[in-house]
């Protein structure tokens, strides 16, 4: 009897001494006080118009962390690249993050065409450097044999394009449909996931990326005009185009005759209102979102979002979808983090999110869907209308979610019901 | 008694650089080779770009485009063809060296801003070509994938350090080649074409002719520039060569003289270190988020200024000018 | 037909927006042989400060002496301190061509820096000054607001201003003689740098006035007239650097093949367009459609 408990109590004591042993001299990017995380994003140039807000939000939830006393004792530092854009720079960017500023992890990473190279260049899988919730729809970074280390959050676009052709040949049955894309990775998965629901398309224009001036839009809606009945017009393009082609149908008072649907990428009401469309135009736009609207502030992620971001951020910018998107991603980020435990590393923190990332909190109104067999995150929508003061709600007053994958999968309705948020916004996970 | 001529001699230079750079190589970090790899891609840039317009006197705003066809060429044929990476680049050369005649035919006529403006259209078009054709992959462009370091390199040799010696190698023999090129016969018409083209033309030199070959010579270095920068970012996209990339080679060029090879290095060190530079200033001095942000655009473009004001034609100029006082 | 009007239509709207870039860079072609990069810079820097005015005043024609203005004053003061001591140091070969070309991308960057300091990152707009909807034609709205028209006119004023300035007035005369022989127009007693920045000033005003004009009917942001700045220069090259009126035709010509293009081809034609029209009108013509012969001696 007593050589076992004197064995049991020295395996135990020695079990202690052992799981309470920081073995961080191998990770990088970790130490005592601090994990460091990594983003390469467009910041300057024509696309930091529209996403330079992402790395600022999440700096903002994470400063809010490290205030509330970090996550397991350690504050979080985010160090944030330019790529404007340019895959070049992207790989250039991603690999001083992993080289230079010996990151932990990568988070938010942007762009296809940026990401997808920056992937390679920088190692990420050989070095397995954890690629969290990357800020593209394009369903190929879901593929783990390609992206071992990466984990998507956006739903994809080809699961956006599914389940709006389900919604249109319900909602808008007998109308033709013309679809504007834009010529590249987001505006093709589109017209693929058309296909992949079903729907037939009366005229596709697909234009290379800033092409479309006010002078295209114009003849472009001038010969859909012709179209008899209120055809469908899906606008599958980046906010500025959205907002042009909605000005150039001010101009020829053509607002009536389509019934207007923007695609995520472009349908920020807020950004459309800041640039030039008339409230009335966005009256009625159908608009799709796995979020509840950024100007909802009966939703309490909304709210404490917006508390966070008027105490964290860079003073002036103002709350809105791209905001709370990057927050989300944030926290979702932090309870990685906090699930991979303390003794942290980047096996671990992949792991972590395989084995209890579906059941994270987040602002989101679809489920996310990771497990040991899926890097996909959010995989569903709701559509509604955008009133006078560019809030979206759900059409016909009621919300319906579906989710769908991105290939030939069947587009389900979803019962999800959204738990309830940790207190004042602070995953209590782990 | 070993007879040493021009050409042995830059030979032996060229080896005993090359010698120093698998040195080097293996003393430094992974980041400074990733680095490194960058400043020999965009050395063999400057050096079509010198080779067009320091001695044909061409002016190309669109290098960029020649580069993307020598990327793509190279894309296709590892990836689509399965060939050989080094057969790969080879074929991106005389790809883009063929175009290159093509392009020099097209504007055989055109001089000054005309060719300018021309080039210029050329880059900002190009890209959307890729987006016409599927077997050009799109958006999302094609693989260029040189494969690991063979097996017998051991398990150190990192990826980095096999891209460095690729493209280090890559650049030094064709540089050398350029060199051998322009000190010989060729170089002396070239630079009796640029000086004084109509004396030239006296001398029975036919100009039209040079010029077209400058600009198949010139596309064919680029070729090969676009084809390791692309292995580098592991595959090629139109987004790979905006505008600003052929603005950015020509500005090198101008910054480390335009008239003679010397300075090839450190034109691409120069691309390389202003950004890096600039970067590492930023995160040292911090400050508000739109300070952070617009200073190292504001940096290098600075930088860049100061070195076209004060060494137009090159810091080598420079130096001949100040041994020229001295001497007198 | 409808389809046609349109892009008739729109096709005038896009050439008039090409031409008051492609003006700016002939002036300053014309008064300095330099093709000036940074005019993107100048114009969307000299809309800032008139998007500024319009937020302090609410007055967008105010806003608009204000950038002309500034416009005016900045090309003076880049000609001055930044063009003249690199002339002075680089005299003859290739880089007389291209040094400025690269000095004028570096500032460019430089103004662009500035701006997304000073004014931040984000989308801007300015409010059109007048009425940005279709004429109602015969029932039909059609694709020509009194805004487009009031950029038509303000293009062609400018030309007929400019094309007077240059044509019969001294300084125009003196403006042409320094660009194309410095030192005789020294022996004559122009007082040749005076003249080249003064060439600069003019240049810039008329940058200043294409920004104002072109941003309300697109958004304000630090890159928003690079590609302008692009097209803008080739419908120059196209019409021949050496006239003013050769930049408006330009312009239109690109503006009527690039819509035409789209419309009826392909929406992918957008960017190609411009480089085969402007290979087929250099193939024929090497100095474009109005140079002269002497042009090409660059």
């Amino acid at each position: 009897m007593k050589r076992a408990s004197l064995a049991s109590a020295v395996i135990a004591v020695g079990a202690l001494v052992l799981s309470t042993l920081p073995a961080q001299a191998a990770t990088p990017g970790v130490s005592a006080t601090e994990i460091k995380l990594g983003i390469s994003s467009p910041l300057t140039g024509s696309a930091g118009v529209a996403y330079g807000k992402v790395p600022g939000a999440m700096k903002a939830y994470f400063d809010y962390i490290n205030a509330n006393g970090g996550v397991n004792g350690r504050k979080i530092k985010l160090i944030s690249r330019d790529d404007k854009y340019l895959p070049t720079l992207a790989a250039t960017q991603t690999t001083n993050l992993i080289l230079k500023d010996k990151v932990f992890a990568l988070v938010g990473a942007l762009g296809t065409a940026t990401h997808s190279k920056a992937y390679k260049a920088a190692a990420l899988a050989k070095n397995n450097v954890p690629d969290l919730f990357v800020n593209t729809g394009f369903s190929g970074f879901g593929d783990t044999t390609k992206y071992p280390t990466t984990f998507t959050v956006l739903p994809s676009y080809a699961m956006e394009a599914k389940i709006m052709s389900k919604f249109i040949k319900e909602k808008f049955t007998g109308q033709a449909v013309a679809l504007i894309a834009q010529d590249d990775e987001f505006g093709i998965d589109g017209v693929n996931g058309f296909k992949a629901g079903g729907l037939t398309l009366a005229s596709t224009t697909l234009y290379p990326q800033s092409s479309l001036t006010d002078a295209r839009a114009k003849a472009l809606l001038t010969g859909l005009s012709a179209i008899p009945g209120k055809p469908v017009l899906v606008l599958f393009g980046t906010t500025d185009v959205t907002a042009g082609i909605l000005k150039a149908a001010e101009s020829l008072d053509l607002v009536s005759k389509f019934t207007w649907i923007a695609g995520s990428v472009g349908g920020d009401a807020n950004t459309l209102l800041a640039l030039g469309v008339k409230a009335t135009t966005m009256t009625g736009v159908v608009a799709a979102s796995f979020f509840p609207d950024a100007k909802d502030k009966s939703d309490e992620y909304v709210s404490q979002f917006m508390k966070i971001n008027e105490k964290y951020n860079t003073k002036g910018v103002t709350f809105d979808n791209t905001v709370l998107q990057g927050m989300n991603s944030a926290m979702l980020t932090v309870q990685a983090l906090r699930a991979a435990g303390k003794n942290l590393t980047r096996a671990g923190l992949i792991s972590a999110i395989e084995s209890k990332g579906a059941k994270f909190a987040g602002a989101g109104l679809v489920p996310l869907n990771y497990s040991a067999t899926s890097r996909v995150g959010y995989n569903g929508y709701w559509f509604g209308q955008l009133n006078a003061t560019g809030e979206l709600k759900p059409y016909g007053g009621t919300l319906a979610i579906f989710t769908t994958d991105s290939g030939a999968g069947a587009i389900e309705a979803s019962t999800y019901k959204r738990p309830t948020m940790p207190k004042n916004g602070i995953p209590t996970n782990s | 008694m070993i007879k040493t001529t021009p050409t042995k001699k830059r030979l032996l230079l060229f080896i005993f650089f090359g010698w120093v750079l698998l040195i080097l190589g293996d003393r430094v970090g992974d980041l400074e080779l990733y680095q490194g790899s960058f400043v020999a891609t965009y050395a063999l840039a400057i050096t079509s770009i010198i080779l067009l317009t320091g001695y044909s006197g061409q002016l190309s705003l669109g290098h960029g485009a020649l580069m993307a066809v020598g990327a793509y060429t190279g894309a296709l044929s590892i990836f689509n063809a399965g060939l050989h990476p080094v057969i790969g680049l080879i074929i991106s050369v005389f790809v883009a060296g063929i175009f290159g005649l093509i392009l020099g035919l097209v504007v055989a006529r055109l001089s000054g801003p005309y060719l300018a403006g021309t080039t210029l259209a050329l880059a900002i078009s190009l890209p959307t070509l890729a987006n016409q054709f599927p077997i050009l992959g799109g958006e999302e462009g094609i693989v260029f994938d040189v494969g690991v370091a063979p097996a017998r390199f051991g398990d150190e040799f990192s990826q980095y350090k096999w891209f460095f010696w690729i493209s280090a190698l890559a650049a030094l023999i064709m540089v050398w080649l350029v060199a051998n090129l322009l000190s010989g016969r060729y170089g002396r018409t070239f630079r009796a074409m640029r000086d004084n083209p109509v004396a030239a033309q006296l001398s029975g030199i036919n100009v039209g002719q040079l010029k077209v070959m400058a600009f198949a010579l010139s596309s064919g270095v680029a070729g090969l520039s676009g084809g390791l920068l692309v292995m580098l970012i592991s595959g090629v996209s139109p987004s790979a060569f905006p505008l600003s990339l052929s603005f950015a080679v020509l500005t090198g060029a101008v910054v480390t003289g335009l008239y003679n090879l010397k300075g090839v290095i450190l034109g691409g060190l120069v691309l390389v270190a202003i950004p890096e530079i600039a970067d590492s200033l930023v995160s040292r001095i911090g400050g508000s988020e739109g300070f952070t942000t617009t200073l190292p655009g504001f940096l290098v473009s600075a930088l860049l200024i100061l070195a076209v004001v004060f060494t137009p034609n090159g810091p080598g100029h420079l130096l001949k000018r100040h041994h020229h006082k001295k001497k007198v | 037909m409808t389809q046609f009007i349109t892009a008739v239509l729109t096709s005038l709207s896009s050439g008039a927006i090409y031409a008051l870039m492609a003006l700016a860079l002939v002036l300053v072609w014309r008064s300095t042989r330099v093709i000036n990069f940074a005019q993107a810079g100048q114009a969307v820097l000299t809309t800032y400060i008139g998007y500024t005015v319009i937020q302090r005043t609410g007055s967008y024609w105010l806003a608009l002496l204000v950038a002309v203005v500034s416009g005016a004053i900045l090309g003076a003061v880049i000609d001055r301190f930044f063009m003249r001591p690199i002339f002075k140091r680089i005299k003859s070969g290739p880089i007389v061509m291209i040094a400025p070309v690269v000095a004028t991308l570096g500032l460019l960057g430089i103004i662009q820096a500035i701006i997304g300091f000073i004014w931040g990152l984000t989308n801007q707009s300015i409010q059109a000054p007048v009425s940005t909807d279709g004429f109602r034609v015969m029932g039909t709205v059609i694709a020509f607001s009194r805004y487009n028209l009031l950029v038509l006119i303000f293009v062609a004023l400018a030309m007929l201003l400019l094309t007077i300035l240059f044509q019969k007035t001294d300084i125009g005369l003196a403006l042409r003689a320094s660009a194309y022989s410095p030192e005789i127009a020294k022996l004559s007693g122009i007082k040749v740098d005076s003249v080249r920045t003064l060439g600069w000033a003019i240049a810039g005003a008329s940058g200043g006035l294409a920004g104002m004009l072109y941003i309300p009917g697109y958004f304000l942001f630090p890159n928003a007239m690079d590609l302008l700045l692009v097209f803008g220069f080739v419908a120059a090259v196209i019409g021949g650097l050496e006239s003013l009126f050769g930049a408006v035709v330009g312009a239109m010509i690109l503006g009527f093949a690039i819509n035409f293009a789209t419309t009826y081809i392909s929406a992918k034609l957008f960017f190609p367009t411009a480089f085969i029209v402007l290979v087929v009108v250099l193939l024929l013509k090497p100095g474009g459609l109005f140079g002269s012969k002497k042009s090409r001696s660059a």
